[in-house]
């Protein structure tokens, strides 16, 4: 039973992924415009403050635990920054801070709409709903996600540079500097990439749940928001996972190797 | 707007098609006097008692459902016998009014009425404004107040104005209003008369359709 609802879950989002990338071009009108402005505005800009200090948190955390516990020269220190904040605890980290805060909005007001018949209502308006609702929440996402992965690499990275500094044998001068001769556009891009996908994922599945709860009931809707949530997170991991995979050849960090 | 009477409407000679606003002929057991026929250019009230029927109708007119047991006709055409591109047109035409406005929450007066016109027809959007404003004063709303309000700021006549407006600035040839006496007042009911007037200035030849339960007045 809980496969069937799997695959039945699963073949929504595909649609309704299907449905974004073949009805895109509705952003074009004012209305489906104004709700990606929204959306970009919620998720992205007015999420940057919290973003911007969790970042800094982490990046930080990071550096100081593999420092301690690998006695890193600066050299490592390096790596690590590059390796896993940069192109994996970046847009991972945004990913979910993403979902906390967007996916879990986005699902549960498609659900209210959903139950209190507003989605019905812009069908009656001949508003299609998956137009004027979903193709702007997942534009937005998935643009936002990108942004935010950034910031998240810039003050992770920064703050992890500026703290090893002051822990390792080295100035923030030779960190900065081997840093950019270790890092290429390829890692932006990658990350880029990955965040993207992340963004587009959390934001189908959140949609996908919202317009569909499971009951007409007000309890349908943080069960709807639930689903969205732990299928987010279960999809984001899965793809950092094939994505690291195929890019880098590289699965969990480093025991298994692929030909590439 | 020609007046019909309730034999006009209730003891119609066949379900001829031509001419014809809204008709179709429901079960037996649906709390109504089974056949409707509305002409078109007329204002008219309709009731169905049982809940079943009155979405099944609203169901098979706004959502174009398909029923094999609910004969419709729909401004002069046999929907059954429509192509699915011919009822897409035929769609564009009608309008429903819900008994709460039908308004999204999270969207202001303004932002719900342009909404529909937004997405059908944005090249009018920028002088939609004025017209707006003047079709809110024919229905007796405050504009600037009500324009900027929520719908959960808004009393239910405000709600239906606003749905109202939202509908009349497209233009539909035949509008449903359903239950529209639920949540007002006694003398707010008697606001429905502009509202059939208002649309009948525009659309002469429009259809105005009052569909209520039992209790509806």
């Amino acid at each position: 039973m809980a496969m069937i609802r799997a695959y039945r879950d699963l073949e929504g989002c595909m649609q309704l992924f299907g449905h974004v990338l073949r009805r895109a071009a509705v952003l074009k009108l004012p209305p489906v415009a104004e709700q990606l402005t929204r959306q970009i505005y919620f998720t992205g800009a007015s999420a940057t403050a919290g973003f911007v200090t969790r970042g800094a948190f982490i990046g930080t955390l990071i550096i100081v635990y593999v420092i301690e516990v690998l006695e890193a020269d600066a050299e490592l220190a390096v790596k690590i920054l590059l390796w896993v904040v940069l192109r994996e605890a970046g847009p991972l980290l945004a990913a979910l801070l993403v979902l906390q805060r967007s996916g879990t909005a986005i699902a549960t007001e498609l659900a209210l709409m959903q139950i209190t018949g507003e989605i019905a209502s812009l069908r009656r308006m001949r508003v299609d709903p998956c137009d004027y609702l979903v193709v702007p929440r997942v534009v937005g996402v998935a643009l936002s996600t990108a942004v935010l992965t950034f910031y998240v690499q810039v003050i992770a990275v920064g703050g992890g540079m500026l703290l090893s500094a002051l822990v390792v044998n080295a100035t923030l001068d030779e960190l900065a500097h081997s840093f950019f001769l270790l890092a290429s556009p390829m890692d932006i891009v990658y990350s880029l990439l990955k965040s993207l996908l992340f963004g587009v994922s959390i934001a189908v599945i959140s949609c996908y749940h919202g317009l569909h709860p499971p009951g007409i009931s007000i309890n349908a809707i943080p069960k709807a928001a639930i689903s969205a949530v732990t299928q987010s997170i279960l999809v984001v991991m899965l793809l950092n996972v094939v994505f690291a995979y195929l890019v880098f050849g590289v699965l969990f960090f480093g025991l298994v190797t692929a030909e590439l | 707007m020609n007046p019909v009477t309730a034999e006009d409407a209730l003891q119609p000679p066949a379900l001829e098609t031509c001419d014809v606003g809204l008709a179709c002929e429901l079960p037996a057991d649906s709390g109504s006097d089974g056949r409707i026929w509305i002409p078109m250019g007329v204002s008219l009230r309709i009731r169905i008692a049982n809940p079943a029927h009155r979405a099944r109708l609203l169901a098979a007119i706004f959502d174009m459902e398909p029923d094999p047991d609910l004969r419709l006709v729909l401004l002069g055409a046999e929907v059954d016998a429509l192509s699915a591109k011919e009822r897409i047109a035929l769609r564009a035409r009608l309008a429903y009014l819900a008994p709460t406005g039908g308004l999204l929450s999270n969207l202001d007066a303004w932002e719900n009425i342009i909404l529909p016109l937004g997405c059908h027809q944005p090249q009018r959007l920028p002088g939609a404004g004025a017209e707006v404003r003047a079709l809110i004063n024919e229905l007796g709303g405050a504009q600037e107040l009500l324009l900027a309000k929520l719908p959960e700021e808004m009393t239910p006549l405000e709600r239906k104005i606003t749905g109202f407006v939202r509908i009349l600035l497209e233009a539909p040839e035949l509008v449903l209003v359903e239950n529209f006496a639920a949540g007002l007042d006694s003398a707010e009911r008697t606001r429905l008369s502009y509202f059939a007037n208002t649309f009948h200035a525009r659309h002469p030849r429009g259809t105005f359709v009052q569909l209520e339960d039992v209790q509806g007045g």
